[in-house]
């Protein structure tokens, strides 16, 4: 069979380095097909798409080796919604490809209203790009993309940079897409559920850049688990089991994990809980731009608790955190941090004893190398130099920075400056320690590792507030969960006392992590057999 | 613009003034709320720039002295003049910016100036990094602060922010441009438009009209 695109013995390097990032790769993709390249940060996948779409060398200079077989119209979606679009409103977006492709004006605007509906978005087509939400950036990017009508579509982590809610948008409009069109689609993630389901075949790449396995994503996921997992990629909750199966089969294996799961959840509601206030919020009001986005909000952070906060995007969560850590001001009521009120505290003293690790990693960065970078808060309080040094190798080695100690912030990797960016925040053995999304982006193992360290100095006493999207961290980690949910604090207690409350969830929009839902779906088989033996003996 | 800066009488700068407003309020769209806003810390400045130059200005004509203030006839000619002007020109600034819209001026550019698509179509994506930019700053700001940095030295703390901002903004227009590239965007002009702009009658008339009122203003009040 022919291929449509492909690649004999291809070897990749850039200028910069000394090894290449793809070595002696070969591949080829047929009419149709769907395929999903998975491997480690640096296994050279982004390359991959970036060499077979035609980006490099073109338009990125690297030297490439071997032969490529490419599609002259193609179109690439990348992982960053903002940096994808040139224009101001959605409609001069989608003509901007038009216009490049010469399509005559007379037809410009039947072809951008077909191709708003073909990706769902059913918004006036003048509306400024400016206006949506993460998700419909990205649908509006793959709009932009079909209308190139491109031979092959390649996507680039199109969901890295989205929340859940966001993520599952995009895939379905994705995966609805190709299904009716039977688009030819290469695509990169290292978040499976959503889009697995539908691949025809899984490319796993190892760090060297070497294809490791190629073949139905069944196979790949039952006979590379291991290698999945090294590689941070988040593995799915279910497939390739199928949930009918898991309901209707009492022995199945997934089942009687997930069961447990629920258990062990179920017994920490139990754990008692320490009064001993670190930070005190009572009737708190905040504004943006005069409009209120959040009122009457309390709050009791104790010693060595881990909070998480969790709302729809919109509704006011960084800004709650940032008020928190005095970075904005509240519009009425009290917020006290050990027992003294928070504006009364000078800012040299307060960030002594308070942390806060933003959303993006590198603008929180200032220093030169990543030691200094660590260091800088103990300079800044005049610490002596043996201090320092030693504070600083200690927390190093702790985050897993050691080796890079002398390399410029900005040139770790995605997981690392995450590692880092909380790392400057401890340097001072902080009481309490705010984060927001810090998970977001991270690949699985990044993730779990950040998320081990929060751990165990939450057990040494350092209390956490976090706002996140994932509804698994919270049921893992949080002693107590807050819901902001049109302007106000909807729930404010333990996370399995919110998940496992099905109403609530539904009224609040929040899908309950997996052994949540299986435990509901059983409920209700159960209460069907015994209305229908019922129904019967009547 | 050109005119209003030959003109040396105060009072025929007020007339331009007026019927800028007037345009304004009748093409441009103006509301109340909104003047008040934009144009009222200019006039605050407009006084105080009239006072600065009237109170000490030159001038043999005395007509009130109080202290170290000496009001002359010259010096309240040239305050009215120099702050008339300077609110003259915001009041045409504003007109500009309220009644043109970017991607149409830049079409316009292109269509009628003649410019390459390659600079028009970079600015425009240009225009959307600045939001993002602010929003960077920000945030560095804040990460300052929370570091306990103070601010010593203004140049020390501009580079401080200036190398991460620009590290952010190349790559952020770096992505920029491969996306555009990648989406057959070429440079060249041969390509068709979403939107054209002309110049209609309209155009023209509203030009001559600019011109004729403006004249007229400066020879006859």
């Amino acid at each position: 069979m022919s291929s449509l695109l492909g690649c004999n013995h291809l070897s990749v390097r850039f200028f910069e380095d000394k090894e290449p990032i793809l070595k002696e790769v070969s591949l080829h993709i047929n009419q149709g097909e769907k395929v999903l390249i998975l491997g480690p940060s640096g296994s050279g996948k982004s390359t991959l798409i970036s060499v077979l779409a035609g980006i490099i060398p073109e338009h990125i200079e690297a030297s490439v080796s071997g032969e490529v077989i490419r599609k002259k119209r193609v179109g690439v979606l990348f992982q960053n919604p903002d940096t994808q679009f040139c224009m101001e409103h959605v409609d001069e977006e989608i003509a901007f490809s038009l216009e490049n492709r010469k399509v005559p004006r007379e037809e410009m605007d039947a072809i951008i209203l077909e191709l708003l509906q073909t990706v769902g978005l059913t918004i006036e087509p003048h509306t400024p790009i400016a206006n949506l939400s993460g998700g419909m950036k990205q649908r509006l990017a793959l709009a932009c993309l079909l209308a190139l009508e491109p031979e092959v579509l390649f996507l680039d982590e199109p969901t890295a940079q989205l929340d859940p809610s966001g993520r599952k948008e995009v895939f379905e409009v994705i995966k609805n897409t190709a299904t009716r069109t039977g688009q030819t689609m290469v695509m990169v993630e290292h978040v499976l559920d959503g889009c697995i389901e539908w691949m025809d075949r899984v490319i796993l790449l190892d760090k060297k850049g070497q294809i490791i396995a190629d073949g139905k994503p069944e196979q790949i996921l039952n006979q590379h688990k291991p290698e999945m997992q090294e590689a941070g990629i988040w593995i799915p909750q279910i497939y390739p089991h199928k949930w009918e199966d898991i309901i209707q089969n009492e022995d199945h294996p997934k089942r009687i994990a997930l069961v447990n799961e629920y258990e062990t959840r179920k017994e920490t509601t139990a754990s008692k809980k320490l009064h001993d206030p670190v930070l005190e919020v009572n009737h708190l009001e905040a504004a943006y731009f005069k409009e209120t986005i959040l009122e009457n909000i309390n709050l009791t952070v104790n010693k060595g608790e881990w909070i998480a906060v969790i709302g729809n995007n919109g509704t006011g969560k960084s800004t709650f955190l940032k008020i928190l850590a005095h970075l904005k001001k509240s519009k009425k009521g009290d917020i006290r941090f050990h027992g003294k009120e928070l504006k009364k505290w000078r800012d040299r003293d307060l960030y002594q004893h308070l942390g806060f690790v933003f959303q993006n990693p590198e603008l929180q960065f200032i220093n030169q190398t990543v030691f200094d970078e660590i260091a800088f808060s103990g300079i800044q309080y005049q610490w002596k130099e043996t201090d320092i040094n030693k504070r600083t190798t200690e927390l190093l080695k702790e985050f897993g920075l050691e080796p890079y100690q002398n390399q410029h912030p900005f040139t770790l990797s995605f997981g690392q400056k995450r590692r880092l960016s909380v790392a400057t925040m401890l340097l001072l053995d902080q009481d309490i320690l705010l984060l927001d999304e810090p998970t977001f982006g991270q690949d699985a193992k990044s993730s779990h590792d950040l998320l081990q360290v929060l751990e165990k100095r939450k057990r040494e006493g350092t209390s956490i507030i976090m706002v996140t999207h994932d509804m698994d961290i919270v049921d893992q980690y949080a002693d107590k969960v807050i819901v902001l949910h049109q302007k106000n604090q909807a729930y404010a207690d333990h996370p399995y006392l919110l998940f496992s409350n099905q109403e609530l969830c539904k009224k609040l929009a929040i899908i309950p992590p997996i052994h949540y839902q299986l435990i509901a779906d059983l409920k209700e088989v159960e209460d069907n057999q015994k209305q229908r033996v019922l129904s019967i003996t009547s | 613009m050109v005119i209003l800066m030959t003109i040396q009488n105060a009072f025929s700068t007020l007339a331009i003034w007026i019927y800028v407003f007037i345009l304004g309020l009748t093409l441009g769209g103006w509301k109340g709320k909104f003047l008040v806003k934009v144009l009222l810390p200019y006039s605050i400045f407009f006084v105080l720039t009239f006072w600065m130059l009237a109170a000490f200005g030159k001038g043999e004509t005395v007509v009130w002295k109080w202290a170290w203030f000496q009001v002359t006839e010259e010096s309240i000619g040239s305050g009215l003049l120099i702050s008339m002007r300077m609110l003259a020109f915001v009041t045409i600034g504003l007109l500009f910016t309220t009644t043109t819209n970017l991607y149409e001026l830049m079409m316009s550019l292109i269509h009628q100036g003649k410019l390459s698509p390659k600079w028009a179509y970079g600015m425009m994506a240009g225009f959307r990094c600045i939001p993002m930019f602010q929003s960077d700053l920000a945030q560095l700001k804040e990460a300052h602060r929370i570091r306990g940095y103070k601010h010593s030295g203004t140049w020390k703390a501009f580079f401080r922010y200036a190398v991460p901002l620009l590290t952010q903004a190349i790559r952020r227009s770096e992505q920029m441009a491969i996306a555009m590239e990648v989406r057959g965007f070429t440079g060249e002009k041969d390509r068709t438009y979403y939107q054209k702009t002309y110049i209609t009658v309209f155009d023209y008339l509203y030009f001559s009209m600019m011109l004729l009122i403006g004249i007229c203003i400066a020879l006859f009040v």
